[in-house]
């Protein structure tokens, strides 16, 4: 299985994009908890690229978020495509969660939930585009995760 | 699907409110707005019952964070009853919420404000 899917950048849609993605995960017998995972990370990546990117230097034919989909011998692979700075979310720092839970730092969460949840990830910067490939394991009924 | 919020009756200094659906980038103001009345008044504990929530992200977490800040000052906890597993595994990866404020039934979590109830009026006897 592989797929394609372009989004404005628009928050709005980022949850159309989750909506496909989960149709096609169900589909092709993708447990809830993995379609969780795909959901999350699709999110927080996304909703960085919307917030933190710098769409002065989008040209309008790379206003879209692109995301890549494909299942293969039980790895399933995200490639998150966006034009714009180069920026590395494998590179931010991490959130201090040992801080005082009153005082607790609510950015950086999200980046290090991807981080956390992708088994795999690797940046590259390919000419106007930061193109973040993930990929998780699929567990198989046997073999729960 | 969006988020669901539903208030129950509040009781002394307690206020239960259970969520269904998703909270994330899409849901999480209208959690912000539908607590904000609640956390002006001096809550001792707001319980937030996830029995039916499916699915929560970073946004989702920093409401929650935002709801135990406003509660912090007098003293006022926020307390989590019965988390689903993608919800458990979010908490816990940000280590969000102390074990001690994480309850598996709603029932645990009365017996928990019983016993905070009780010391409250006990210190108030001592007086």
């Amino acid at each position: 299985m592989q797929m394609r899917l372009f989004i404005p950048r628009e928050h709005a849609r980022v949850d159309d994009l989750n909506a496909s993605l989960e149709a096609v995960l169900a589909n092709n017998g993708v447990s809830r908890a993995i379609q969780g995972d795909v959901r999350l990370i699709v999110e927080e990546l996304a909703s960085n690229a919307i917030e933190h990117g710098d769409v002065a230097r989008v040209g309008a034919e790379e206003h879209e978020l692109c995301v890549d989909i494909a299942i293969r011998d039980r790895l399933l692979t995200l490639e998150f495509r966006e034009s714009g700075a180069p920026f590395n979310p494998l590179e931010q720092p991490a959130p201090d969660l040992d801080a005082d839970i009153l005082d607790r730092p609510t950015g950086g969460l999200g980046l290090h939930l991807v981080r956390q949840v992708a088994e795999m990830a690797a940046y590259q910067r390919m000419g106007n585009y930061n193109v973040l490939r993930l990929s998780l394991r699929i567990p198989t009924e046997e073999d729960p995760a | 699907m969006s988020l669901d919020i539903e208030l129950h009756t509040p009781g002394k200094g307690s206020q239960r409110v259970a969520l269904r659906g998703r909270l994330d980038t899409h849901t999480y103001e209208d959690l912000d707005e539908a607590l904000a009345p609640l956390l002006s008044r001096h809550l001792h504990s707001l319980v937030l019952d996830l029995s039916g929530l499916e699915y929560i992200s970073s946004a989702g977490i920093r409401s929650i964070f935002k709801a135990r800040k406003a509660l912090s000052p007098h003293g006022g906890k926020v307390l989590l009853v019965n988390p689903q597993p993608q919800i458990q595994k979010v908490l816990d990866m940000v280590k969000a919420v102390p074990l001690n404020e994480i309850f598996s039934s709603t029932a645990e979590a009365d017996a928990y404000l019983d016993v905070m109830q009780r010391r409250i009026i006990e210190a108030d006897d001592d007086d």
